[in-house]
C-alpha cells in the first residue's frame, strides 16, 4: 500500500497551497516589527537633569568579553544642575565590529546610561563607519528606538530571593569556672 | 490503516546483551572496515581515485573535509578531516571570567545555543555549588526543549536538501520546516532579546524571565508545530524515494558507537535506550516523566524516526512545563556587576553533561585558587557530541556510492563550529 503515499505527500502540497504566504516580497511594504526586548545597536542617553549621564566608571569596559568599549572618565566636574559633584566622561568608543551582543554593558551600568536599540546600524562600506563614536552613541538616543532593557530593570529582574531572615541570637553559652 | 508502514517492526527484533548493554542482534557487524587502511593493500590492479569532499561542500554542513578514495563510485577508504572552524574557545575560556564566557560558548553549536549555554552554567554551579531556583529550571527546561525541536526542525530540512531533493522535490521540506522554526526563533526573541547567542543563562540562574503573555503565545506555537508534525511525517515517512535513500544506509554497530563515544539519537536509532534526561535528570527533567524514543534499525531511515519522535516529545515536555511555571526569583546569586562576581573556592575538577539533540554535551572545569585569578577557570574542556559523531565516518562510508555518503553524514547532524570549537 506504499503507494498510497504519495497521495499523502500530495495532500501536503495541497493543504500548503492554501496557506497564507510567510515570506515578504522584496520592497518591503511593512517593516517587521521588533520585539520588546530586541538588541541590535546601542545608544547612551541623557539623564532626568539633561546632562549626559555617563559618569565614565568604566564597569561596561571591564565586563565586555570582546574588550570592544574604550571609555576615557573625565575627571569629577561640578554638575550645572543639581549643583553635587559627579564623574564625567570624556570619551567614549564602541566597536561594532567586534560586538557580540551579549547585553552585559547594558547590565551593569550603575546610572543606566548605555542602553540597547532594536534598530539595526545601516550595512557600512568601511570597518571604520562601525566604530560607535560618543557622538554617534548619543545621536542614536534621538531615533526613539530604545530597547527595553536597562540596567536597573535588568538587576531588579535578576534578584534573588531575600535572605531569610536570621535566627535569634544563641544565647551566650554559660562558661564554667573551672575552665577560665 | 497505516500508510506509514515502518520498515522497521519492533518486535520481530532478537536483542542481546553486549557488555551489559541491550542491543539488537541483527545490527553486529562482525567485520567492520579498518579505518587506517594502507589503499596498496587493496586490489593491487584497481583503478583508484582520490576525491576531496570539502571544506567548502554545502552537503558538509560547515567546513568539512572528507578525503574520498573511490573504486568507481564505491568508496573503499573516507578519512574525515578537521580543524577548519577553529577558533579557540577552550583557550579562550582560561582568559575570561566565569560571568563573561557565556556570551562565549553560545557560537560553539551555532544551531542550539541554548544548549550551550545550559551546559556550561550548570557545571560552574557545580564547581561554586550554586543552586538554581525552581523557576529558573523551569525556564531552562522549557528553553531547552524548543531549542532541541528547532535544532531538529533545521536538521529534517536540510537532510531533505542533503538527499538531492528527494523528499517533495527541490527543497520542499526544507522550506517547510524552516518556516516553523521561524516561529520557535520568534519566542526566543521575545523572551531574550536574540534570535541567537541569546547570553540569557548565568551562573546561578537566568538573566531573562518569562514576559506577560510568553506562556500562551510559546503553547500556541507548539500547538501549531505539532499539528505539522504529522505533515512531515505523511510527507517523508511514507515517502518511496526517502525509503529507498535512507533504508538500509550507513547502519551503525551499536558496539561500534559506544567504543567510540556516540551518545545521543544516533545511538539510540540504534537500539540503545540512553538518555541523559531520564538517567541523570537536570534542570527540571527530574519533575517530568521522559520518554525516550529509540528504534532498532541503525540506519539513517532509524535516525529520522528516532528524531521526529524526539520532536514530538519536546513539544510534550515544553507544554506541560509551560502550563506550570512556578513562581519565584530566577536567579540564585547577586545579578553581575563584575567580572568577577563569581569564584570558584577550590581548585577541582568537575564535570556535568546534558542531553543536546546531538548527544551528551559536557563540561570539564576545573578551578583556579590563585589569588586574583579566582574568577577565571584554570581549564574549561567541552566535550561536544559532533566530534565523536564524525569519527564514525570511517568506520560505515566504505563499501557505499558517494550519494550515500552524504546521506549518511546529514543523517548524523553534525554541527562544525561544535567539533572544532
Amino acid at each position: 500500500m506504499s503507494w498510497l503515499a504519495t497521495f499523502d505527500n500530495l495532500g501536503v502540497n495541497l493543504r500548503n497551497l492554501f496557506r497564507p504566504m510567510n515570506t515578504e516580497p522584496l520592497p518591503w511594504d511593512a517593516v517587521r516589527p521588533r520585539a520588546e526586548r530586541y538588541r541590535a545597536s546601542f545608544a547612551l542617553v541623557h539623564n532626568e537633569h539633561g546632562e549626559e549621564a555617563c559618569i565614565g566608571c568604566k564597569m561596561c569596559e571591564k565586563i565586555c568579553p570582546s574588550g570592544i568599549i574604550t571609555v576615557v572618565p573625565g575627571g569629577r566636574q561640578e554638575s550645572p544642575a543639581t549643583g553635587k559633584k559627579r564623574g564625567t566622561c570624556k570619551d567614549f568608543i564602541l566597536d561594532l565590529n567586534a560586538c557580540i551582543i551579549c547585553e552585559l554593558c547594558v547590565q551593569v551600568c550603575p546610572e543606566d546610561a548605555i542602553l540597547m536599540l532594536r534598530v539595526q546600524e545601516p550595512p557600512a562600506y568601511q570597518r571604520e563607519d562601525l566604530v560607535l563614536t560618543m557622538e554617534k552613541l548619543y545621536e542614536n538616543e534621538k531615533l526613539d528606538a530604545l530597547s527595553w532593557g536597562t540596567g536597573t530593570k535588568l538587576i531588579e529582574m535578576q534578584a534573588p530571593a531575600p535572605p531569610p531572615p536570621k535566627p535569634a541570637p544563641k544565647p551566650a553559652p554559660e562558661t564554667k569556672d573551672g575552665d577560665a | 490503516m497505516s500508510l506509514h508502514a515502518t520498515p522497521h517492526p519492533k518486535d520481530t527484533v532478537k536483542w542481546t546483551t553486549v557488555g551489559g548493554v541491550r542491543v539488537p542482534v541483527h545490527l553486529l557487524i562482525p567485520n567492520l572496515p579498518d579505518p587506517f587502511m594502507d589503499i596498496e593493500d587493496y586490489e593491487p590492479d584497481a583503478d583508484l581515485m582520490v576525491l576531496n569532499m570539502g571544506p567548502q561542500h554545502p552537503s558538509t554542513h560547515g567546513v568539512l573535509r572528507v578525503k574520498l578514495v573511490l573504486d568507481g563510485e564505491v568508496c573503499v577508504k573516507v578519512t574525515p578531516y578537521l580543524g577548519y572552524l577553529h577558533r579557540g574557545v577552550e583557550k579562550l575560556c582560561e582568559k575570561l571570567s566565569y560571568v563573561q564566557i557565556t556570551p562565549i560558548v553560545d557560537k560553539n553549536d551555532y544551531v542550539s545555543p541554548m544548549m550551550n549555554e545550559l551546559a556550561i552554567n550548570m557545571a560552574f554551579e557545580k564547581l561554586i555549588g550554586a543552586e538554581v531556583p525552581r523557576r529558573a529550571r523551569y525556564i531552562r527546561t522549557i528553553c531547552a526543549e524548543i531549542q532541541r525541536l528547532g535544532s531538529h526542525l533545521l536538521w529534517l530540512g536540510t537532510f531533505g536538501l542533503d538527499m538531492g531533493g528527494a523528499i517533495g522535490g527541490g527543497g520542499s521540506i526544507f522550506m517547510h520546516t524552516f518556516r516553523e522554526r521561524e516561529l520557535l526563533l520568534d519566542l526566543f526573541e521575545d523572551l531574550t532579546g536574540c534570535r541567537f547567542h541569546y547570553n540569557t543563562h548565568t551562573v546561578g540562574g537566568n538573566r531573562h524571565d518569562i514576559p506577560a503573555g510568553w506562556a500562551a503565545k510559546a503553547t500556541q506555537v507548539l500547538a501549531v508545530i505539532s499539528k505539522r508534525c504529522i505533515e512531515y511525517e505523511d510527507f517523508v515517512r511514507g515517502n518511496k524515494v526517502f525509503q529507498a535513500r535512507t533504508v538500509g544506509v550507513g547502519i551503525i554497530d551499536p558496539v561500534l558507537a559506544i567504543d567510540l563515544g556516540i551518545s545521543g539519537p544516533v545511538l539510540r536509532a540504534s537500539g540503545v535506550d540512553v538518555d541523559l534526561r531520564r538517567d541523570q535528570p537536570y534542570a527540571a527533567y527530574d519533575e517530568i516523566a521522559v520518554n525516550v524514543a529509540t528504534d532498532p534499525g541503525g540506519d539513517c531511515f532509524s535516525r529520522y524516526v528516532v528524531r521526529v519522535d524526539e520532536m514530538r516529545e519536546s513539544i510534550r515536555i515544553a507544554t506541560e512545563l509551560l502550563a506550570g511555571v512556578p513562581e519565584g526569583p530566577i536567579c540564585s546569586l547577586k545579578p553581575v556587576k563584575l567580572p568577577g562576581a563569581v569564584k570558584a573556592k577550590h581548585g577541582q575538577g568537575v564535570y556535568s553533561s546534558i542531553e543536546s539533540p546531538r548527544g551528551e554535551l559536557g563540561t570539564f572545569v576545573v578551578g583556579n585558587t590563585v589569588r586574583r585569578q579566582s574568577a577565571i577557570p584554570y581549564r574549561c574542556k567541552i566535550r561536544s557530541p559532533s566530534m565523536h559523531l564524525l569519527q564514525l565516518l570511517p568506520y560505515i562510508c566504505p563499501g557505499n556510492n558517494i550519494s550515500d555518503i552524504i546521506v549518511t553524514l546529514g543523517s548524523l547532524d553534525p554541527i562544525m563550529g561544535e567539533v572544532d570549537r
